[in-house]
């Protein structure tokens, strides 16, 4: 297939001439980034937890959202929100240090995620409090499909990594690119039929994010 | 619902959309609904205006620079180990994503909604090489059941009431919706996916964004079907348009703020994902290997024959929703790929236009799908020029090219004009009854649904130099 | 404005071929309007059509040659006026690409283009035109065409001159932006569809209970007011002007003169 690659950069360069320097590219692209406040929703004078929390939960996204002190409270956040929702006191753990080093008494763990799971729970690396999303990164310690099969999704974000923008995400995340990124506003859902918003389409119908930390940076 | 036709045979194919009352019903829930969410998103955007001509010039910068960012894509998406492809043809692409579906002992694929896909006959060309081919995406699993084709480019099933998808889903899956509840249906759907989701053996995928800098793909959808189909098959592919590059992840938010408040009025997908390559070592998931297929299929021609600007467009659908001739007649009645007025200004890109002459007459004009386009493409300008060729090619019937002929004789000579409207108005007066014409000779396009006022006898250039003789 | 009302700007009007041929009326509105508004008001005689019939046809050659008659016959006056925005949105926006390549018109249609107004804008931008101590007692709704609005941003100007009528009530249009399914020639190719669309704009013309449909274009009123008259409906249509004018006592389109 390399006649296409050069059928199609030649019938590139016949219509647009050859590029010119990448410096003068980049520059343009870069003045394309600028003045950013011109271009996305100035942030209501709030602290940035608080913009978050009420992004996320907002009708429009429809999660759930709690704050408590310190990580080592996620666990007994997890087994109110279970007990609350009527689940089983079980769940998917995802397979990252700082979760796996945390006290779970009483709530059974499964190290992998079954196709029929009723609940997960995960850390997320990053928030961006603009649009409410969590950002998560593939790696050894975060499986994708942790975000995708539970019926019930749980999420714990340090306050510290909550971001203002999506543009301060791409920044923060700068280097070299995860393998997966996955930028996570809400729980699964669909408006394929009459244009009706229904939760739970392939992914978690339900979204919980536990806020840890109360001083945001 | 019928066969659909095809887009020379629009005319039909509308009629038959007109007289079909359920799909009026249908059409109107989905772009009402559509309208109204988008119209919100933007009043709650007050930065709206900013953010559509940030991302015109961004969509055109990179257009400018394709060769650039082409090259420097493809050098980073293999540096993530994923094997770029190019092709040149929608037959070159189909061919590619079946070669690497048989090199991959393929017997299912599971397929997240991509236009692209359905634009270069994907579905088609699987079914040829004998592989099964489950849609993941809701709406496309519905038209996958009811064997039609996609109506809209976010909502490929908005033809269909919840009633007829309910009594679809109840004819065809293994533990059917007890009723047409929406939420209902939803859960059917999930129950009949989710064991061949984790089953496929090849994945496919549309791109949003190809982003240069990173060489991540990007696709946005709101169910998570994406990420299912990328992460459990042992092989991913991903099909993308030219046209699809960014210069960094940056930028893909800039469009990604206009892109999901046109499409759908939210402020972000559910589901944003960027993808770099197969697997790393170490990694929990993944497939084993990435393809990213590259598509010209008419676009490196669109540089030079007028349609650049339609090289911006984004594929948000909101041009289709506010265009009052789709929301008539729905998407199949364009016979097309791509429906509503981007359609329109893409199909003869495809299929000639010869075959969709049609396609670029049926629009008034009104210019609401330019005022709403996230990435201000001059739709209403890019028929014209569709109209204008299709003049000089000759393809105009004789009817319309003796008329215009008439018309332009008359009219660049006044006082002609003015003789032919001194006869003309009192012989259309022979026809009018109480002020109104009910039917006359040649005037029946207009008379059949409509009355005409009837004129006066006297012209107003008549009746003014009567008045005033010396002005 | 002061200065220009001392000097009674020169305006060229042009009525446009429907106007000239359909409706009378509204070149008169038009004519009495200026006049009042300060203007020395022409009508030229080598005026026919703006070209739009050929221009959306594709029919490219046949509208610049209208183009071109036009720049001749319109470009002595100091203003030029039209009733209608989607003939004022030719003129403006697309003569001037029409003959950019042509040295004996490209400067001569820009400057055309700069002059022409759409009649509502030009009367109320231009001219600080109030039409004051006229009473119209009607309910009113009123349609906007969409070249007019899109092209031109024809939106305040009408309502805040209709607002200025004595006894005058504007009743809010549902969908009052939305393509009312004329379409110029698109219309009559395409007839079954059009009609559909003028159907539902003739259902919220009726739902809103308003005596009078006003619009600014009258190829959009023709359309209009024949789809309410086949329906049975008895909302009266008259062109912005005519109302501004006091001529909507008089007979509505369609009604016989």
């Amino acid at each position: 297939m390399s006649d296409a690659r050069a059928q199609i950069l030649g019938a590139v360069r016949t219509a647009l001439g050859p590029p010119r320097e990448a410096a003068a590219i980049a520059a343009e692209a870069a003045a394309l980034l600028e003045t950013p406040e011109l271009i996305r929703p100035r942030l209501p004078n709030r602290s940035l937890t608080d913009v978050f929390a009420e992004r996320i939960s907002a009708p429009k996204i429809g999660a759930t959202v709690e704050r408590v002190p310190r990580l080592a409270d996620f666990p007994r956040a997890v087994d109110r929100y279970l007990r609350e929702n009527g689940l089983p006191q079980a769940a998917a753990l995802q397979p990252a240090p700082e979760l796996l080093e945390l006290d779970w008494a009483g709530i059974e763990l499964h190290k992998g995620m079954a196709a029929d799971q009723a609940a997960g729970i995960g850390i997320a690396r990053w928030g961006v409090a603009e649009t409410g999303s969590l950002v998560f990164h593939s790696g050894p310690d975060t499986p994708v499909l942790f975000n995708f099969l539970p019926l019930h999704s749980v999420i714990a974000i340090d306050v510290r990594q909550i971001v203002a923008h999506l543009e301060d995400y791409a920044a923060a995340a700068a280097g070299p690119p995860p393998r997966n990124a996955n930028i996570i506003t809400g729980a699964s859902g669909t408006t394929d039929i009459e244009g009706s918003y229904v939760r739970g389409a392939h992914g978690p119908g339900f979204l919980h994010v536990v806020i840890i930390g109360d001083t945001p940076i | 619902m019928g066969e659909a036709g095809t887009a020379d045979t629009f005319k039909a194919n509308a009629k038959a959309a007109l007289a079909d009352r359920v799909l009026k019903v249908a059409i109107d829930r989905t772009t009402g609904t559509a309208e109204t969410k988008r119209a919100a998103a933007v009043a709650d955007f007050a930065e709206f205006d900013g953010a559509r001509e940030r991302s015109r010039r961004l969509k055109d910068h990179v257009i400018a620079n394709l060769e650039h960012y082409l090259l420097q894509f493809e050098s980073n998406a293999r540096a993530n180990g994923a094997r770029v492809h190019w092709a040149s043809t929608a037959e070159q692409a189909c061919e590619i994503v079946v070669g690497i579906c048989r090199d991959a002992r393929a017997r299912s694929v599971t397929r997240s909604k991509s236009m692209l896909g359905e634009e270069i006959g994907l579905p088609h060309a699987l079914a040829e090489a004998g592989i099964e081919r489950v849609e993941t995406d809701l709406a496309e699993h519905i038209i996958q059941l009811a064997g039609e084709r996609p109506s809209h480019i976010i909502w490929p099933a908005m033809h269909r009431t919840r009633e007829q998808i309910a009594a679809l889903f109840k004819a065809k899956h293994r533990e059917p919706p007890r009723n047409d509840d929406p939420g209902a249906m939803v859960e059917s759907a999930r129950r009949e996916l989710r064991d061949k989701f984790l089953g496929a053996d090849v994945g496919i995928a549309g791109a949003n964004f190809l982003v240069a800098d990173t060489g991540a793909t990007c696709t946005v959808t709101n169910e998570g079907n994406a990420e299912l189909t990328a992460t459990p098959p042992r092989v991913f592919i991903v099909t993308a348009g030219i046209e699809k590059l960014v210069p960094s992840t940056a930028h893909a938010m800039e469009l990604l703020r206009v892109l999901v408040r046109s499409a759908t009025g939210g402020e972000l997908t559910q589901y944003t994902t960027f993808h770099c390559g197969p697997k790393r070592p170490g990694d929990a998931d993944g497939p084993d290997e990435m393809h990213i297929v590259l598509v010209d299929n008419g676009r490196t021609r669109m540089l030079t024959n007028g349609l650049r600007e339609m090289l911006r467009c984004i594929r948000c659908g909101a041009c289709m929703n506010h265009c009052v001739v789709y929301r008539q007649i729905g998407g199949h009645a364009y016979g097309s790929v791509y429906p509503g007025p981007m359609g329109a200004v893409l199909t003869p890109v495809f299929e000639g236009l010869d075959k969709s002459r049609d396609l670029v007459h049926a629009c008034t004009m009104n210019g609401r799908c330019a005022e709403v386009c996230p990435v201000m493409i001059p739709l209403p300008t890019l028929l014209r020029g569709w109209r204008d060729r299709s003049w000089r090619e000759g393809l105009e019937p004789a009817s319309v090219r003796s008329g215009i002929g008439v018309w332009r004789f008359l009219a660049t000579r006044p006082r002609l004009y003015r003789l032919a409207t001194r006869f003309g108005l009192p012989a259309m007066r022979l026809f009018s009854r109480r002020g109104w014409i009910r039917s006359m000779p040649l005037a029946g396009g207009w008379t059949e649904y409509r009355d005409m006022p009837a004129p006066p006898a006297r012209s107003f250039m008549d009746q003014y130099r009567a008045r005033r003789p010396n002005a | 404005m002061a200065e220009q009302q001392a000097t009674r700007p020169a305006v060229g009007l042009f009525v446009t071929c429907l106007v000239d041929a359909i409706r009378p009326e509204i070149g008169f509105a038009a004519l009495q309007l200026l006049e009042e508004a300060g203007c020395r008001v022409s009508v030229p005689e080598r005026q026919t059509c703006c070209g739009q019939p050929g221009y959306n046809s594709g029919a490219t050659d046949a509208a610049t040659a209208l183009a071109r008659q036009f720049v001749d016959a319109f470009e002595p006056f100091e203003h030029v006026v039209v009733p209608s925005g989607s003939c004022a949105g030719m003129i403006r926006h697309h003569y001037p690409e029409m003959l950019a390549a042509e040295p004996a018109y490209a400067e001569r249609a820009r400057t055309v283009a700069g002059r022409t107004h759409e009649i509502t804008d030009y009367l109320h931008t231009v001219r600080g035109f109030r039409p004051s101590g006229r009473t119209l007692k009607a309910s009113a709704t009123y349609h906007d065409s969409c070249a007019g609005l899109r092209e031109l941003g024809i939106h305040a100007q009408p309502r805040a001159m209709l607002g200025a009528l004595d006894g005058l009530e504007l009743r809010k249009l549902d969908g009052d932006n939305v393509c009312c399914g004329f379409g110029g020639t698109f219309c009559v190719k395409y007839p079954a569809i059009s009609n559909v669309i003028v159907d539902e704009k003739a259902a919220a013309i009726e739902r809103t209970g308003a005596d009078l449909l006003l619009a600014g274009d009258l190829g959009c009123l023709m359309n209009m007011a024949g789809k309410l008259h086949r329906r049975g409906a008895r909302t009266r249509c008259f062109h912005t002007v005519e109302a501004l004018a006091g001529m909507a006592s008089g007979p509505a389109i369609g009604e016989a003169r």
